[in-house]
């Protein structure tokens, strides 16, 4: 853990930077009379899609910048990052070898590895969390810790679904670039189909298959938690654990 | 050609019952190569060497050895057991160095043994640290800053710690300086003298030849030969060289019994002879030379006088 824990500290010291951009930003666009007559002004659709609804509320702000899109992106790209580097990374980097050589079972290896991504994907979510409830005010942003909170929940599960799935996809291939690659590709689609169900017709019933939908598409920061939708990432989450044990354990290790 | 396996057979079972037990494996690799039919038996307390050429699959047996990589078909059994369904029990007992070492980098040596320490049973500190002196290791700097002689000492603690049953050692010595190798030979010699198995692979035959007991050759995915090498320095022939003051008849040696090759080139004569050597100088002393050269084949050169030798 010490090998990647400066890795962390990097990562934490990031979304503190990021938050703290975005929150100085706020107090500007709050009642900001001309910023919201130049809201009204886009088209429906456009706002619709990026849920421009309510941008100089608190609430709003949050949904809009940070949530549609930022923080989950953040956490899912870190997510993913690492879980690739917890499987592919150290077959690339041949320590996977003497790994392997000592008596532990693939099984466990993989189980330990994949703690580890959720401990820190929980630790990071909790800091922004933090920084969002307990900053935001100084920037004038008023959020409930509960609402805060369903949100923070819906982003770190929806970062610890496409981390795992990076992870699965390493260690069935041993490429980095390739767990990355689909992993970052499929969050995006699912990002698209959860926001364009909006505007698009016939992609609306394709929701429920979007991880985003369940996540944050149905607005948590309004709503609350969303114990249906949580449930439904946390039983893709588990599934994908399954396939990384499954694709680690077939694995022929070769050079 | 069948390869032959020789069995320490006159003893009693029980006490022999093979530590590496290969029959007919084969795994083939999508890319091409691989290894096919290979059937093996080491005994324990051999110190058994692979040779053959990169790419021989010398390093794809050793793995599939470790349950790293599946076989196609065919059995593995370490210490009796499965390699694949007894993984586990079976590496409990087993030090390893690969031939590709990586190391966590930004770790220190000392952080990097005592995690291998904890995963291979709880070996005490205290245990270890002997090797670690005798090498001289240091082990309070990140691996980064370490030579590739010293970061291959950090990968042979971590193989010999806790003195394990069986040694599996994919090229130890490749890239390093000759004291370093000269330690590893060491470590392998006390390892066998404390009854333990080595089990070694090497492209470097003079290695080879130093420590192990037994030798097989490995070419192209095929066990060619399986020979002592005491066996093979018996039967295999003096490579002579003589320089001639003016060219040299081409059957100069050909009443020697013990002929088994010879060629001339300008005033350079080379031949291979087994046996005695006396009728040799005997020839010798007749002639005018200007140089002359009588040397012992190294290992390659053993083998494929046996190899030739075994189709006559």
């Amino acid at each position: 853990m010490r090998e990647i824990r400066r890795s962390l500290l990097g990562w934490l010291a990031g979304i503190v930077g990021f938050s703290l951009m975005m929150l100085s930003i706020y107090p500007t666009i709050h009642g900001n009379a001309g910023f919201s007559k130049l809201l009204d002004a886009y088209p429906e659709a456009l706002r619709k899609l990026f849920d421009l609804s309510d941008y100089t509320t608190g609430a709003g702000y949050l949904r809009t910048e940070v949530f549609s899109f930022m923080a989950p992106l953040l956490l899912a790209i870190f997510a993913i990052l690492w879980g690739s580097d917890l499987t592919a990374g150290e077959e690339e980097r041949r320590t996977i070898d003497a790994l392997l050589a000592t008596p532990v079972s693939r099984r466990r290896v993989v189980m330990e590895k994949w703690l580890a991504l959720t401990l820190a994907t929980l630790l990071l979510s909790l800091a922004l969390e933090v920084l969002l409830g307990v900053f935001g005010p100084l920037f004038k942003l008023h959020v409930g810790w509960a609402p805060l909170s369903a949100v923070i929940a819906g982003s770190a599960f929806f970062a610890l679904a496409f981390g795992t799935l990076s992870m699965a996809i390493g260690a069935g291939t041993g490429s980095r670039g390739m767990a990355r690659g689909v992993a970052a590709a499929l969050a995006v689609t699912m990002y698209l189909v959860s926001t364009l169900a909006q505007l698009v017709g016939w992609l609306k019933p394709w929701r429920w298959t979007s991880l985003w939908y369940h996540a944050l598409g149905t607005d948590p920061l309004s709503n609350g938690f969303q114990a249906g939708h949580l449930a439904v990432l946390a039983f893709s989450i588990a599934a994908l654990v399954l396939a990384a044990v499954m694709l680690f354990e077939r694995r022929d290790f070769s050079n | 050609m069948n390869a032959q396996i020789l069995d320490r057979n006159d003893q009693d079972p029980m006490t022999t019952a093979p530590v590496i037990e290969l029959d007919h494996v084969f795994k083939r690799y999508r890319s091409g190569g691989g290894v096919r039919d290979i059937s093996l038996s080491i005994v324990k307390g051999e110190v058994f060497g692979f040779l053959g050429p990169n790419g021989a699959g010398k390093t794809t047996i050793i793995r599939l050895l470790l349950d790293l990589i599946r076989p196609n078909s065919g059995v593995i059994r370490l210490f009796g057991l499965d390699s694949r369904a007894d993984s586990v029990a079976i590496r409990r007992r087993i030090g390893y160095i690969p031939g590709d070492l990586g190391l966590y980098e930004r770790l220190t040596p000392r952080e990097i043994l005592s995690h291998f320490a904890y995963l291979r049973g709880g070996i005490p500190w205290s245990a270890i640290t002997p090797l670690i002196d005798e090498l001289s290791l240091e082990i309070d700097k990140p691996v980064r800053t370490l030579s590739k002689g010293n970061r291959q000492k950090v990968g042979l603690v971590a193989a010999f710690m806790g003195d394990p049953e069986l040694l599996l050692l994919d090229e130890p010595t490749s890239g390093l300086d000759p004291l370093v190798q000269q330690q590893i030979h060491e470590q392998v010699r006390r390892a066998a003298l404390e009854g333990r198995t080595v089990f070694l692979s090497s492209h470097i035959l003079s290695e080879v030849g130093e420590m192990a007991e037994r030798v097989g050759l490995i070419r192209d995915g095929q066990l060619i030969a399986v020979e002592r090498v005491v066996d093979l320095a018996q039967r295999s022939a003096h490579l002579i060289d003589i320089s001639f003051a003016s060219p040299p008849d081409p059957n100069f040696f050909s009443s020697l019994p013990g002929l088994r090759k010879s060629n001339v080139i300008g005033n350079q004569f080379h031949a291979e002879v087994t046996g005695d050597l006396n009728p040799v100088i005997a020839l010798l002393s007749n002639v005018q030379i200007t140089d002359l050269s009588i040397r012992e084949p190294g290992l390659e050169e053993m083998f494929l006088t046996f190899y030739e030798q075994s189709h006559e």
